[in-house]
């Protein structure tokens, strides 16, 4: 009878919190989101299921050794991989893999809107310090307006390990949501007119050019910020791999069977780290607004910067502003959305490739601008 | 910190640009410095000059579509494959039910 007790005790049933119920709702949430309206499938449905796993309601250090944050658990050792800033350089490797960076070599001018897009990063380090957060934990709320995930992550183990799980929580969910975040803003700071700018087709760009891009690119942005080397270093290492022609196996594991099984990892374990006891907190709700805020200014710097240029710029060499959202990392995403805005101010006009452009260097910019942010505060 | 941080991120964006606007000159300068030794001044103009990738695209779909339609030479073998069953126990005349004696009376 006693062992009876003693196994309903250990049972889910009896440790079951409102917090616990509150989660396995998000994460089914996210798993619906992600099959029925495919945001990001590849990240919500991991994320979604491993806030199933860690919101499960089990006796916490019971000698068990089950959640995330239990020493010596399974999950512990997987989620070493996120707190040590190992995956998001992994990521980075298959994402160099797959990336073609012509669209920014052969118009280069464009790879500014990936700068303006960083807006988002420092007004919010702003905001999150006037609330409260001390500056390392500001600095990596703020890298949420970076709209890369894998950058998030990296930063926050670094400087507010604790806030980790919340960051990138925030930073895949509004990197999911760039369809619905984005288009109202494009659609306030821009004209019928603007939106209807139709931009020279970009040069072809030779292989030489492709392959003296990834080495140049981290020799100028490694020696300006250190900081980002592990992200940039293995993002062009991954791009050199695909763009040598002399690797081709190398790319092909990169981009393919590595990238997917560190993301399968990484989406679980920080789904997992969302346990209702340590995730239901006050700075996790102020982390989620202050991200949604962080996307908005990104979003709005990118397309008034845009804005900006066109005043220099002669007429047939103007920019369409709706591709300065695209600055914002969230790649392909946010290209994606500036393609569609496009096309509803005037069917004929395809921006998809020119919106590559500032996506790529958003990536690039927000790496930077994490490496700039870990030199000061480190 | 924060208008530093985004004045070095604007700067690291702004020379990485500034490098490759320069890198196709200096790749087409040298180009453009052969034909100038070659003394074709056609050619030379239009070094300087960046195809749009459109017009590269179709130039490699239409050289793409020539080679591919070219058919002035047979390869003299001969494509009809002999169809004809193989030898198995299963369409084998010798042990065809037929063969069943106790059928046969």
């Amino acid at each position: 009878m006693d062992g009876l007790v003693q196994f309903l005790d250990y049972s889910g049933f009896s440790n079951i919190t409102p917090g616990h119920l509150l989660m396995i709702l998000v994460g089914m949430l996210f798993i619906y989101l992600a099959i029925r309206f495919e945001y990001q499938p590849i990240l919500l449905v991991p994320i979604g299921f491993g806030i199933l796993i860690g919101n499960t309601p089990f006796i916490e250090h019971g000698g068990m050794a089950l959640g995330i944050y239990e020493d010596g658990s399974v999950m512990n050792y997987l989620y070493q991989g996120v707190l040590k800033g190992v995956f998001p350089p992994l990521i980075f490797l298959g994402i160099g893999a797959m990336t073609d960076f012509s669209p920014l070599i052969s118009n280069p001018k464009l790879i500014l809107l990936g700068a303006a897009a960083q807006l988002g990063i420092f007004m919010t380090y702003i905001g999150a310090i006037s609330l409260g957060f001390t500056n390392p934990e500001a600095a990596s709320i703020g890298i949420i307006g970076g709209a890369d995930g894998p950058t998030a992550i990296y930063l926050s183990s670094r400087l507010a390990p604790h806030l980790v799980g919340s960051i990138a929580i925030a930073a895949y969910t509004y990197m999911a949501l760039v369809p619905l975040i984005q288009p109202p803003i494009m659609r306030l700071l821009t004209t019928q007119k603007e939106r209807r700018i139709k931009m020279k087709p970009p040069r072809s760009v030779t292989r030489m050019e492709k392959v003296m891009f990834p080495v140049f690119a981290l020799l100028l942005t490694g020696f300006i910020s250190p900081g980002s080397l592990p992200l940039l270093g293995m993002l062009f290492l991954g791009n050199l791999l695909k763009e040598s022609m002399v690797t081709k196996r190398l790319a092909d594991t990169a981009r393919n069977a590595m990238i997917d099984i560190v993301t399968i990892i990484l989406g679980v374990t920080i789904g997992a780290s969302t346990q209702a006891t340590t995730f239901l907190t006050r700075s996790s709700v102020l982390i989620f607004i202050l991200g949604a805020t962080a996307f908005m200014f990104s979003t709005a710097g990118g397309i008034l910067f845009a804005r900006f240029m066109n005043l220099f710029l002669r007429e047939g060499n103007k920019i369409n502003p709706l591709i300065g959202a695209a600055g914002v990392a969230a790649v392909p995403e946010s290209a994606r959305v500036a393609q569609i805005e496009g096309l509803k101010a005037d069917p004929t006009n395809h921006l998809i490739m020119h919106a590559m452009a500032p996506n790529v260097a958003g990536v690039i910019g927000s790496a930077v601008a994490a490496g700039i942010m870990m030199s000061f505060l480190l | 910190m924060a208008v530093t941080g985004y004045s070095v991120v604007f700067l690291s964006l702004f020379l990485l640009a500034l490098l490759f606007s320069v890198i196709p000159k200096v790749l087409s300068w040298n180009i453009r410095r052969t034909f100038d030794d070659e003394g074709d001044e056609a050619k030379k103009a239009l070094a300087g000059n960046m195809i749009p990738g459109e017009v590269s695209a179709a130039i490699s779909v239409a050289i793409s579509l020539y080679l591919n339609e070219l058919h002035d030479q047979d390869t003299a073998i001969l494509t009809i494959k002999k169809v004809g069953k193989s030898y198995t126990p299963w369409n084998s005349k010798i042990y065809n039910v037929i063969n069943f004696k106790g059928f046969q009376r």
